[in-house]
């Protein structure tokens, strides 16, 4: 029973707030200043662990690095105690161990406690430098050990929300955290060779680490590194303009191709091709495709078509039933009553392509042979009468048909006319106009899927297609049926949009592209982060409110829960800068600070006669020269893309013939 | 027991680390007998080492007549620089020790010629061998860089061709081919023409050295590394490497086709 101002304090008894207050002011004076005797006492370890607290804090470390840290002190450690148990100090400096002296254990346990005295008495002599000296064995493990714990305790505290002054204080050390580790990572991209294109271990370094959450691997201040076969996988990219996606895009089809090109020279896969489906056009995506072409030079890609600037494919290269369907398909058909004039096209162009002669060739191959009088002709010397009997009942579309292709043939032009294969070239840039004319880049789009389909199921390669904005060009092949059929083939697919909207037609479309990206999902800023934010998933986190006093300020007493927030905080996303981005993979999301990719310059060839030897960064691919197609096409198997070599050697016969006797011919 | 007993001070003074007393040095060993024979025929040590081995009868002919050779492999014995066993039909085989490597200055690892390759191996030293004793070739003193050192700038399970040899001719040599690098390919079993005609484009394509990256393998633009091939072929192989020539269109100008030397054979 105590009195506090002439009243009993008993059972029941309410103190007033004022003593309350005093009496828990006083508790933690008297606890302070305990605290403060003990860490002046052991002053090294106290002055270790408040400066690795405080870099942590600087650079915006979890408490984990600290550990990491002190573990590596460790050798150090051993050291030191081997040092004490073997040479002990002696007295007088005699040199000689007098005999009775301590037993090897005793002197292991008692070097701590050795090495503080000795540390006091040397800072007593004046010889401050000799007494850190002295300390430092014990004092620097223990001291960072100690700092990580005071971090992780203060880092525990402001997450659930019961440290700092006042109930904002949690949210104001996020964000200053934040600012830290974005520093950091940003210094870490100064630093020149810290963060390479592929990691030792074969990753695709993609930048350095501003945070993580679920991704054990990902460490702040670290490399970002995504492993090769996730790249192989389907992904998805979402960016406003001007928010970096295209410097990320760079350096994950570089990290594709030098990855690939590593794993295809170990002998432990085929040689990869990247295919970029560049559905805006224009002059930026020229822009786009001339770094594109430096960058995966450097990354090691023997050569870059772009298409259909530089390069062209040859759409009669398809399987001839394949080419009908495909054929069909670049010719838009009415429904209803119309559908009868496309089942007439569909059975004009089969007899054209399927001719006893062979498919088509060219373009106009094929429109030579939409004539009424050379398929009867070619079918009757073969002796098909049924087919003879179609021509001559289709007889009156013939001009229609080919009318309708000749127009078609006209807007394509000749990139899908040329003599070149995805073989070519190591990486495949095409430009699609889907801006100034939809309709065309609609029709390029089905035709270069179709032949990288085509291409694909040869097998030999690792394919990675990249489609931007393909949202704008899918009307006839939607993008999920682009996925399936890719995953049916072995193909991964890239897709890059700058909003949710823009991924694809529907909500359904995008929610089945976003969820089928087993590759990841690349988040940089973007308005309305929510539908990602959802499916990025949840993680339990403890939340605990705090009661106010009423006085200005609040008291310790509160309640704790735990509750599930999402992964992906939204905000963070908003307010992403440029260069920075999120990836979100498998429950989790590590923000990333993106390194940028230089290439060298001048990739792009200067303009040379057709004869004339290549330029060492250019690939002689078929390229379209002004006044190309006109060229019939080579029978001949293209050359190996190699250099030539001399076509002529001078004569050794004279070595050769005393050495191994006449040449074999 | 308390700290203090720790210290046998004895007083307040700090407690003093002394560094301990150097031991006293060991009395010095007198030097070892070392054998203080010199290496006979050193050009055909390495020229063993770069072949994988050699047979007794190739060596004879090197070192200039069986007496000479014999006293040679006498002498790399008793150094550790070589062994000999007889590891096919007709004279034995040397090769080159660990021992023997190091003397050379060749990070070659070291191993005795495996019997699958006994063939191909008296083949190749047979062809280099034969060129070597040209006029041409003792005037103009190229290197002959052999598939030993090729492979020992490779990696292990890489997907390359390698060449039996590379001739390499100085730039100022006396020869119209002058600068020019040769690959040498011994056949002495045929494979099949696709195969053999896409080893002969991989070689006659190929700008980059062997060991580099597998971007800079074959480069655009960049001149060929080997100006051609030299296909030393025996009866049953040269078939189907002229077939195999007769695919390369252009580019078989530059394939020269030879048959074996008779003594090539085991």
């Amino acid at each position: 029973m105590t009195r506090f101002g002439g009243r009993r304090a008993g059972p029941g008894y309410v103190w007033h707030p004022v003593r309350r207050a005093l009496a828990r002011g006083l508790g933690r004076l008297v606890c302070v200043l305990l605290a403060l005797a003990a860490l002046a006492v052991l002053a090294p370890v106290t002055v270790v662990a408040a400066g690795a607290a405080a870099f942590a804090w600087w650079r915006g470390w979890p408490p984990r690095r600290l550990f990491a840290a002190a573990a590596w002190c460790l050798p150090m450690v051993l050291a030191w105690l081997t040092a004490v148990a073997v040479w002990p100090a002696v007295p007088g400096g005699t040199g000689r161990r007098p005999p009775g002296g301590a037993p090897l254990w005793l002197r292991v346990l008692a070097a701590p406690g050795r090495a503080w005295l000795a540390m006091l008495h040397l800072a007593a002599h004046g010889q401050l430098a000799a007494a850190a000296v002295a300390a430092a064995p014990p004092a620097v493990p223990l001291g960072i050990l100690a700092g990580g714990l005071a971090w992780a305790y203060r880092i525990m505290r402001m997450e659930t929300g019961a440290g700092g002054l006042t109930p904002a204080a949690p949210a104001a050390f996020d964000a200053r955290q934040w600012g830290h580790q974005v520093r950091t990572a940003k210094a870490m991209l100064a630093v020149p060779s810290a963060l390479p294109l592929i990691s030792r271990s074969g990753d695709v370094v993609t930048g350095a680490t501003i945070r993580a959450v679920g991704h054990r691997g990902q460490r702040p201040g670290r490399a970002a590194a995504i492993p090769y076969p996730r790249l192989r996988s389907h992904q998805v990219v979402i960016g406003s303009t001007g928010t970096g996606k295209t410097t990320l895009l760079l350096r994950l089809w570089a990290g594709f191709m030098a990855a690939g090109l590593r794993r295809y020279a170990a002998g432990g896969a085929d040689r990869p091709l990247l295919v970029v489906l560049d559905c805006k056009g224009g002059a930026s995506s020229r822009k786009v495709a001339d770094r594109a072409r430096r960058v995966l030079r450097d990354a090691g890609a023997r050569s870059t078509a772009i298409w259909p600037d530089e390069a062209s494919l040859s759409l009669w290269e398809l399987p001839p039933d394949r080419l009908v369907t495909t054929l069909l398909d670049l010719i838009e058909h009415g429904t209803g009553g119309a559908a009868y004039y496309s089942d007439v096209m569909e059975a004009l162009v089969s007899l054209a392509v399927g001719a006893p002669c062979g498919p088509p060739v060219n373009s106009a191959d094929f429109l030579g042979r939409l004539d009424a009088d050379w398929l009867s002709a070619a079918y009757g010397a073969a002796g098909d009468a049924g087919a003879v009997a179609t021509v001559r009942s289709g007889k009156k579309a013939f001009d229609d048909v080919s009318l309708r292709f000749r127009a078609l043939w006209r807007r394509l032009g000749a990139g899908l006319d040329g003599g070149g294969s995805f073989a070519d070239a190591d990486a495949w840039y095409c430009i699609l106009e889907g801006t100034a004319e939809s309709a065309v880049a609609e029709a390029q789009a089905r035709a270069l899927t179709d032949l990288l389909a085509s291409y694909a199921t040869g097998g030999g390669r690792e394919i990675l297609l990249a489609v931007d904005e393909f949202s704008s060009v899918s009307r006839r092949l939607p993008i999920w049926r682009l996925y399936e059929r890719a995953r049916s083939l072995g193909l991964a697919v890239q897709v890059s949009a700058q909003s949710w909207e823009g991924l694809a037609g529907s909500d359904d479309e995008r929610y089945r592209v976003a969820t089928t990206a087993e590759g990841g999902i690349w988040l940089l800023r973007t308005p309305r982060p929510e539908p990602i934010v959802e499916l990025a998933g949840t993680r339990s986190l403890v939340d605990t409110s705090r009661r106010y006093s009423g006085a200005g300020t609040w008291e310790d007493s509160g309640s704790s829960r735990a509750r599930l927030v999402p992964v992906l905080d939204g905000d963070i996303v908003r307010r992403l800068d440029v260069g920075q981005t999120a990836y979100i993979y498998r429950g989790g999301v590590t923000y990333v600070q993106v390194k940028r990719l230089t290439g060298r310059q001048a990739a792009l060839a200067p303009a040379v006669g057709r004869d004339a030897a290549p330029a060492a960064d250019t690939l002689p691919l078929p390229r379209v020269w002004p006044g190309d197609g006109a060229d019939p096409p080579s029978p001949l198997p293209r050359p190996w893309p190699g250099a030539p070599g001399p076509a002529r050697v001078p004569d050794a016969s004279e070595v050769l013939d005393e050495a191994f006797g006449a040449r074999r011919e | 027991m308390t700290i203090d007993r720790l210290y046998r001070s004895g007083g307040d003074d700090p407690p003093v680390w002394r560094a301990p007393r150097p031991p006293s040095p060991p009395a010095p060993e007198p030097p070892r007998e070392r054998s203080a024979l010199a290496v006979r025929n050193a050009d055909a040590l390495v020229f063993t080492a770069d072949m994988y081995g050699i047979q007794f009868d190739q060596l004879a002919a090197l070192a200039g007549g069986e007496r000479a050779a014999r006293a040679a492999v006498a002498r790399w014995r008793t150094l550790g620089y070589a062994d000999s066993a007889r590891l096919s039909p007709g004279p034995a085989w040397v090769w080159v020790t660990k021992a023997g490597l190091a003397a050379c200055g060749l990070s070659y690892p070291p191993a005795q010629p495996a019997l699958s390759r006994l063939a191909h191996i008296r083949a190749v030293t047979a062809v280099r061998m034969a060129l070597q004793s040209t006029a041409a070739y003792q005037l103009a003193r190229p290197f002959w860089r052999c598939e030993r050192r090729i492979r020992s700038r490779h990696g292990v399970g890489v997907r390359q061709h390698l060449p039996d040899a590379e001739v390499h001719w100085p730039d100022e040599a006396p020869v119209a081919w002058a600068g020019e690098c040769w690959a040498v390919e011994a056949e002495l079993s045929p494979k099949t023409v696709a195969r053999t005609t896409a080893i002969m484009r991989e070689i006659l394509v190929r700008t980059g050295d062997y060991g580099c990256l597998a971007a800079d393998a074959a480069v655009p633009g960049k001149p060929a590394r080997h100006a051609r091939a030299l296909y030393v072929c025996s009866s049953a192989a040269v078939g189907t490497v002229l077939r195999a020539r007769a695919e390369l269109g252009p580019l078989a100008a530059r394939i020269e086709v030879r048959d074996l030397p008779r003594d090539a054979r085991l």
